[in-house]
């Protein structure tokens, strides 16, 4: 540490690099667990370099990084918990939409329907609805894919859908 | 390579040769020198108490005087070990002996003011020039004080801040105690603690950016 503070950067790396897995044990003796850990290691990293000016070669440094450490623990702690208070985590339910008749619960064989409809459209339709719908591209990439113009993929899709709705019997 | 790995490569990589904080007690001493030459510059410029011939040989004012300048040094010591992080918190009890000294002396010194200050006494004047003098002293200490306290980019801001203030106290209070006969030992600490626990108590806002890293 003494020659890191002088601006020794391989003395600097092996003392950083030296220290690490000391601060992951540590991290994990505080409870934490996953990402936190290497988020919290880096948190405590980054404050011993900012403050190594604090350290006077006099003495040992073992005392000297567990204090930086276990105070940058224990914040990072107590950050996290007070996250979690005002967190939740979103779930499938979450983001589905609030007023009830928006999530009707799927009818059986709804999918296979849509499924044999979209086989009965012509086949540039069908691609529409494929690349565009179903594989999610963009009308470039569909393009792109298909060969069609982006012009081509748009009308085929209006009209995919169209049909797909009186296959469907919504019209 | 990880994040990590990565993090270290980029601190390595821009670090630059850092000036070592001096040893906490030389710092200490050096303020407190300071602190001294500041309440010497303060007595010359408004001259000692008239009775003060008088004080330096009655132990009830000899006692919160000493009191005063040694919660002073030792608190500014208290806050220069408390500051860095291997240090024990336990610096903290340092001033207590001398808080004790001063408390004890300026509290006897408010009863005896009570009863000595006669109806209608012309304290008034003397009172706005008082606090002017403990403001003066607080204000010199704390514009020292302070950039000393964040140079050290502390990971106990409050800790530090309030035993910072509390030495600015008691050497604001020496000042006080040698120029003015009235008594407000209490208005010192009041004066200082009051903003301190306003700055430390909200939400340690101020207080933690003033003095944390």
């Amino acid at each position: 540490m003494a020659l890191s503070q002088a601006g020794d950067a391989k003395a600097y790396r092996l003392l950083l690099g030296g220290v690490t897995p000391y601060l992951r044990a540590l991290a994990h003796r505080f409870g934490l667990v996953g990402s936190d850990i290497e988020d919290a290691v880096q948190d405590a990293l980054l404050t011993l370099h900012s403050i190594r000016h604090t350290y006077d070669p006099s003495r040992p440094f073992a005392p000297w990084l567990v204090a930086v450490a276990r105070h940058r623990m224990l914040d990072y702690r107590r950050r996290r918990v007070r996250q979690f208070g005002r967190e939740t985590e979103l779930t499938d339910f979450h983001e589905t939409f609030a007023a009830p008749e928006a999530n009707p619960p799927e009818r059986a064989g709804e999918g296979a329907k849509l499924h044999a409809a979209i086989a009965e459209l012509p086949a540039g339709q069908r691609q529409a609805v494929e690349l565009l719908r179903l594989q999610e591209m963009s009308l470039k990439e569909a393009s792109a894919k298909s060969g069609q113009s982006e012009t081509a993929l748009k009308v085929a899709m209006h009209r995919a859908v169209k049909r797909l709705r009186i296959l469907l019997g919504e019209e | 390579m990880s994040d990590t790995d990565a993090l270290i490569a980029q601190l390595a990589e821009r670090l630059e040769p850092v000036r070592r904080l001096r040893k906490p007690w030389l710092r200490a001493a050096l303020w407190s020198a300071f602190a001294t030459a500041l309440i010497a510059l303060l007595v010359a410029l408004r001259g000692f108490r008239a009775d003060i011939g008088e004080c330096m040989r009655d132990p009830a004012f000899l006692v919160p005087l000493a009191g005063a300048w040694l919660t002073g040094a030792t608190a500014a010591l208290a806050a220069f070990e408390v500051s860095l992080p291997d240090r024990s918190r336990l610096w903290l009890l340092l001033p207590l002996p001398a808080v004790a000294l001063w408390v004890v002396g300026f509290a006897a010194g408010c009863l005896a003011d009570w009863i000595a200050i006669p109806e209608g006494a012309p304290v008034a004047e003397e009172s706005v020039r008082c606090l002017t003098t403990i403001l003066l002293a607080t204000a010199g200490l704390l514009v020292v004080l302070v950039p000393m306290l964040r140079k050290v980019r502390t990971l106990r801001p409050a800790a530090t801040a309030w035993i910072g203030i509390l030495a600015v106290a008691g050497f604001a209070d020496t000042a006080h105690l040698l120029i003015h006969p009235v008594e407000a030992s209490l208005l010192v600490l009041v004066i200082n603690l009051v903003p301190a626990a306003a700055i430390v108590l909200l939400g340690g806002l101020a207080g933690r950016r003033m003095m944390a890293a």
